[in-house]
């Protein structure tokens, strides 16, 4: 009898996970490089009673990643490197390897490459990228070759993986749980900085969307809730 | 509801951006001043189901995990170090630097602190002093008697007397350039501190091994651009708001939970 609002129910956990991930995608929507997220829901179906048919319910089965490029936007920054099209930076931690699309980088004292968090940036063949302190002028072309003063110091690269492999770490750091490659033909914008790929008409519409959703099924609980005291009224009478 | 918490490190952080802007916007005027960045990095991920984890006996494995983000933070207020335009004073203790490198100025604990504000002046002993009356290094005395004095590109200083046709040098100002700009700390009064992530300063001639020249008569004027930071006030606003909304949307959905009884 209280099937139903089973029912309603595991839509309103999903709905609460959906929730999360919009509130994550619009406080992350001016994070360089980060990549919008979202939920897809599968049927889980739960065999009853013989007599009774079957009763489906909805569960969080799975999680999308957009990885449409972001708009970019322009800095001028030396170490500002926004990635043009596919491909992800290489960045070594205590932890291990790990991804990155966000190139706002720095210098360490030594003058290698880092991540704002300090954890060096690997270029093409997997080595530390090192720039000379006294150079004045660095350009870094767009096949990733890094130039100071005209002459070449190093060249940076990128990597490819599939999205379903990349686990998130936070502080724009993705995990890979499978082997990546180097990209041949890797591209590269100096100056620039990729934004996150968020699209705030679409998030909140999506807001919008599964807030109705909410109620809907807040209100079906609450007419089932009814239904139920009426029959238990009905039978008292008797 | 998570989301509660999410939307406020979203508000949290515009409301830096900000914060950012409105301290660059503040300085558009101020001498030799780089325009700030916040830099943002997501936050960690609760991880209901493992990406790669196995869904069935026969081995076969979910192809993408389920991830909760939970928000994100300042993961960075970055300097862009970027030259500024040079305006001319022609004052003769005025300096600008152009290109990479900062002057060396003592402050009263003995430290030495590092500027590209020349906005030098003499004291009664003829010493170089800045604003706020810190000496610069390099020990110059300009003597009490010279009629002017001329500093070159490389940073010679000469003096000029009356009667004498040639300038004498005395001294030479130096330059020193850090690996990493960014890493300087920045202590107000247009001067910062060298730091661990800075690496130390490497003092030298101007004009030569990547240090900038010096242009006497001259100041750098802020880099800010004044169109951009109004661009991303606006940017930070609108994110501020949509933040909002989450907050707005969540507490209804809270709201109609607790009025189903």
């Amino acid at each position: 009898m209280t099937n139903s609002v089973y029912a309603a129910l595991s839509k309103q956990a999903g709905l609460s996970k959906e929730l999360t991930s919009i509130a994550n995608n619009i406080a992350n929507a001016n994070t360089a490089g980060y990549r919008r997220e979202g939920f897809l829901f599968s049927e889980y179906i739960q065999r009853l009673e013989p007599q009774d048919r079957s009763l489906s319910q909805s569960n969080v089965g799975g999680r999308f990643f957009d990885s449409t490029p972001g708009a970019l936007s322009q800095t001028g920054a030396t170490f500002d490197i926004a990635i043009d099209g596919d491909g992800y930076f290489v960045v070594e931690t205590p932890r291990g390897e790990r991804l990155t699309r966000q190139g706002s980088f720095l210098l360490d004292a030594e003058g290698q490459l880092v991540t704002p968090a300090g954890d060096r940036v690997l270029g093409d063949g997997g080595s530390p990228v090192a720039i000379p302190p006294e150079a004045a002028n660095i350009t870094i072309a767009a096949d990733g070759s890094i130039a100071a003063d005209g002459a070449p110091v190093g060249k940076l690269g990128l990597v490819t993986i599939a999205p379903t492999a990349l686990a998130r770490e936070g502080e724009n750091l993705m995990r890979a749980t499978e082997d990546y490659e180097f990209i041949e033909n890797p591209q590269f914008r100096q100056g620039f900085i990729e934004g996150s790929n968020v699209n705030a008409v679409v998030e909140v519409s999506r807001l919008i969307e599964v807030q109705r959703a909410y109620e809907l099924n807040q209100q079906l609980m609450k007419d089932e809730d009814e239904r139920i005291a009426k029959t238990v009224e009905a039978m008292r009478r008797r | 509801m998570q989301a509660l918490r999410i939307a406020a490190t979203g508000m949290d952080a515009q409301q830096k951006r900000v914060e950012v802007v409105s301290n660059n916007i503040a300085n558009m005027s101020t001498t030799a001043y780089s325009a700030r960045r916040a830099e943002f990095a997501d936050l960690h991920y609760q991880q209901l189901r493992a990406p790669g984890a196995i869904s069935s006996s026969t081995g076969l494995v979910a192809p993408a995990g389920v991830e909760l983000g939970l928000g994100v933070r300042t993961s960075a207020i970055s300097v862009n170090v970027e030259q500024g335009s040079l305006r001319q004073t022609g004052g003769d203790l005025d300096l600008a630097v152009e290109g990479r490198g900062y002057f060396e100025v003592t402050l009263p604990s003995g430290d030495p602190a590092f500027t590209r504000d020349g906005t030098f002046k003499k004291t009664g002993e003829g010493l170089i002093v800045n604003s706020e009356g810190y000496p610069l290094s390099g020990d110059i005395t300009i003597p009490q008697d010279a009629r002017s004095i001329t500093i070159n590109n490389s940073g010679e200083v000469f003096a000029y007397f009356d009667g004498q046709t040639g300038g004498q040098q005395i001294g030479t100002l130096q330059l020193s350039i850090f690996v990493n700009e960014k890493g300087l700390e920045a202590i107000g009064g247009n001067l910062f501190r060298e730091t661990q992530a800075s690496g130390s300063p490497i003092p030298g001639e101007p004009g030569i091994d990547g240090r900038g020249a010096i242009r006497q008569g001259f100041l750098e004027e802020s880099s800010v651009d004044v169109v951009q930071q109004i661009a991303d006030l606006i940017e930070a606003q609108r994110g501020y708001e949509l933040n909002s909304k989450v907050i707005s949307a969540a507490d209804q959905m809270l709201g109609s939970t607790t009025q189903i009884r």
